[in-house]
């Protein structure tokens, strides 16, 4: 980080004199240490995926979750502190049953963007709250609408996206995203490319031998726009083909 | 009070008691039905008529016809009374439709709760039994009942379970359940049937439309369309039949 | 908001005047004997309302603990939430005593305690609890707001008045000038509880099917099951 908060950085609802609020910039920073999350939108579907980073060989593998299912169809993937996330989780079933007894259908992922962003934003603005240290990724498949997804900082500020990624490898994630043809690919296909994203970033972060699970989830026209996580075998599928990508690449540097 | 806690009664018949005024009959100026308490639903008003319900060797039938009716006119068809709430549950109803609609709706909260879990875990029909029970007796322990008399089916594991609940939650399991005018037309058949050994789906398809056509007959808040959910443990299905009608006895009746 | 006392005895208007019967009457029989070292326990296996009968394989009997056992009929509903409240207490005292079972007789306080709590809107249940406390046989019985008695034999619901002087004359001996003097065993209790349910079933339509027996002895809770006339 640029500077450092001098005084001005005890409160979320202070600004420092070149007008920054402090707290806001940490808890964006504590998104960004956490392991990578990206989402990609494609043609019939999105997927979700993620780097969990396993801090000891003594957690299992498949303990603290980071990609949600939000009723049947919404995926939603946290990056930061994941207790914050999981707070965050609550706050978004709740909105959707609350939706969903008011107009009897699936709360439209606009409107979950929307209010989720407000809750972000409330917490930047009293001295009694801190922000919430995470992102998170917002993703859909409807027949109405087709993918949909958005990205919600600790800001409150909320885009929708055609692939996005926070934590730690951001930028070089993005860079990869942005090679690929999201419109032209598939869910399924996307499950794939997803898994390489990952794999690729991990391997070029400073610490590369950092053990991590992929966690990689899908929802379009081949699940009958139910949100979950990817089918064992296509899970295996994708894992494999990124192996093999990297291995690829290795032997290109070579 | 005047006399000590000891209920000497009204004066003459509608009358006050001493040291009470007395409340002219008919005159209810300025009261408001409010003050004196709150007047909660006492019976059914739309209603659904029969379920019937039987569980074979590897898994449950529900059937129930498809009209609503208001008294006793036919005045909703076409209307659903058997569903299926999740990959192991399945439910049908007799009683107040509004009542169900109600409850179907927190039904389908909890197992969109359960869904996004995201465990792999999905609700069984014992615990939907046991849920149901509680809210129905706590209903009518507030005496605000739901009226609804609910059979519950499903795969228990690998198991077939029924169950039924009434709007006292009255609850019981058992492998023939019949509600409303089926417990004394459809009840008798499935009985008998049950009593001679387990049965096949085949077996069970048969007695259902049995009953279904019995209850159509006879019943005057019956319907020849029903619906039938079967669930085992290949999988569910909902399934809409209609009763084959056989009206060749009316030969012997002319003049109308 | 204005309580009940308030209202004239007479009907007022906007009165609460609910039509609303929160009972019904699920039929049932049960019957307990407590012998010097063990208690017998049996409860029919009707579940009906009216003329309907709704199941007949329908325990009434509920295991406490490895000592008591409780049989419960009357309004079901009420006999099911008594009973599975009664066994998460039971529950409850194992938690908090360092496993230790709930003896008997605490247990039979604790459920009269239950019980009158609501007083004002009873469980309308016919209840006995049978068991060994000490190694000893006993049986309790309730009425309904959980008047708590103790006694050496009982019977309890549809066929409560059928049931008791047959027991009152096997084993009270009542009003017999020479009292033969033989203490009571197991098989003997159980036949008479047997025979006592097949006398019943003949003439109380709300009892029938089958009975549900369970011996409680100092080596743990048996249960058997005999057979009714079905009509």
């Amino acid at each position: 980080m640029s500077s450092i908060g001098t005084g001005y950085d005890l409160s979320a609802s202070q600004f420092s004199p070149d007008g920054r609020v402090f707290q806001i910039e940490y808890a964006a920073k504590a998104a960004e240490i956490s392991g990578t999350a990206i989402g990609l939108r494609g043609k019939d579907g999105c997927i979700l995926a993620v780097e969990k980073v396993i801090t000891s060989k003594l957690h299992e593998a498949d303990s603290g979750r980071r990609i949600f299912t939000i009723e049947n169809s919404i995926g939603l993937v946290i990056c930061g502190l994941i207790t914050d996330g999981r707070a965050v989780v609550s706050y978004a079933l709740k909105e959707a049953q609350n939706y969903r007894r008011q107009y009897g259908r699936t709360i439209p992922l606009k409107i979950l963007n929307e209010r989720l962003s407000s809750l972000f934003h409330a917490y930047t603005l009293y001295s009694a709250v801190r922000p919430y240290g995470v992102c998170v990724i917002l993703t859909t498949w409807t027949e109405e609408n087709g993918s949909e997804m958005y990205c919600i900082e600790p800001s409150g500020v909320s885009f929708g996206y055609f692939g996005c990624a926070t934590g730690k490898a951001k930028q070089a994630a993005k860079t990869e995203i942005e090679k690929l043809k999201l419109d032209n690919l598939s869910a399924r296909e996307l499950l794939n490319e997803g898994a390489k994203v990952i794999y690729r970033v991990n391997e070029d972060s400073t610490d590369s031998d950092t053990k991590f699970k992929l966690e990689l989830s899908w929802v379009g026209k081949e699940t009958n726009g139910i949100h979950q996580m990817c089918p064992v075998n296509l899970y295996e599928e994708a894992k494999a083909t990124a192996t093999a990508a990297m291995e690829q690449g290795d032997s290109d540097v070579e | 009070m005047a006399n000590h806690g000891v209920n000497i009664g009204p004066f003459w018949k509608d009358g006050p008691s001493a040291g009470s005024f007395y409340n002219f009959p008919g005159n209810s100026t300025n009261q408001s039905a409010n003050d004196y308490g709150k007047q909660a639903s006492t019976g059914p008003i739309t209603t659904g008529t029969s379920i019937v319900a039987v569980k074979y060797d590897r898994g449950v039938i529900i059937a129930g016809d498809m009209l609503v009716s208001y008294g006793s006119l036919a005045r909703y068809h076409n209307v659903d009374r058997v569903f299926q709430i999740n990959e192991n549950i399945i439910l049908g109803i007799t009683g107040d439709y509004a009542d169900f609609q109600f409850i179907k709706q927190v039904i389908d909260e909890t197992i969109l709760a359960d869904f996004s879990m995201d465990d792999k875990i999905a609700m069984k029909p014992k615990d939907l039994y046991t849920w149901l029970t509680r809210v129905l007796y706590n209903r009518r322990s507030r005496f605000n009942p739901l009226w609804l008399d609910m059979v519950v089916g499903g795969m228990q594991y690998d198991e077939p379970f029924l169950g039924h609940i009434n709007f006292r939650g009255r609850a019981y399991t058992s492998d023939v359940i019949s509600t409303g005018f089926g417990t004394h037309l459809a009840l008798p058949i499935l009985r008998e049937r049950s009593e001679k050994g387990t049965m096949s789906e085949a077996d069970a398809q048969e007695v259902v439309k049995k009953s279904m056509e019995v209850l159509f007959y006879r019943d005057c808040r019956g319907y020849p369309r029903y619906s039938q959910a079967n669930i085992n443990d290949q999988g569910c299905t909902v399934t809409k039949h209609d009763v084959q009608q056989n009206w060749d006895v009316a030969y012997l009746i002319k003049g109308y | 908001m204005i309580g009940v006392n308030q209202f004239p005895e007479y009907k007022v208007p906007g009165a609460v005047q609910h039509q609303f019967n929160p009972y019904e009457n699920n039929g049932g029989s049960i019957v307990a004997i407590a012998g010097d070292d063990f208690a017998v326990i049996g409860a029919d296996t009707r579940l009906s309302a009216g003329y309907n009968i709704f199941s007949r394989d329908h325990s009434k009997l509920f295991t406490m603990t490895s000592k008591a056992v409780l049989a419960s009929c009357g309004n079901w509903g009420d006999s099911d939430t008594l009973s599975s409240f009664l066994k998460y207490k039971v529950q409850q005292y194992a938690d908090a005593h360092e496993n230790r079972e709930i003896s008997l007789n605490a247990l039979a306080q604790l459920m009269s305690t239950m019980m009158y709590g609501r007083r004002f809107f009873p469980y309308y249940v016919s209840n006995i609890l049978a068991g060994t406390y000490e190694g000893k046989g006993y049986v309790y019985s309730y009425d309904p707001i959980g008047h708590c008695e103790r006694h050496t034999y009982r019977a309890g619901g549809s066929s409560a008045a059928l049931l008791q002087p047959i027991l009152d004359n096997q084993i009270g001996l009542k009003n017999m000038e020479q009292k033969p003097n033989v203490p009571l065993t197991v098989d003997r209790a159980v036949d008479l509880v047997t025979d006592a349910f097949i006398s019943a079933a003949e003439r109380d339509i709300y009892t029938g099917d089958g009975v549900n027996i369970s011996i409680i002895t100092n080596n743990g809770v048996e249960n058997r099951r005999v057979q009714l006339r079905k009509d």
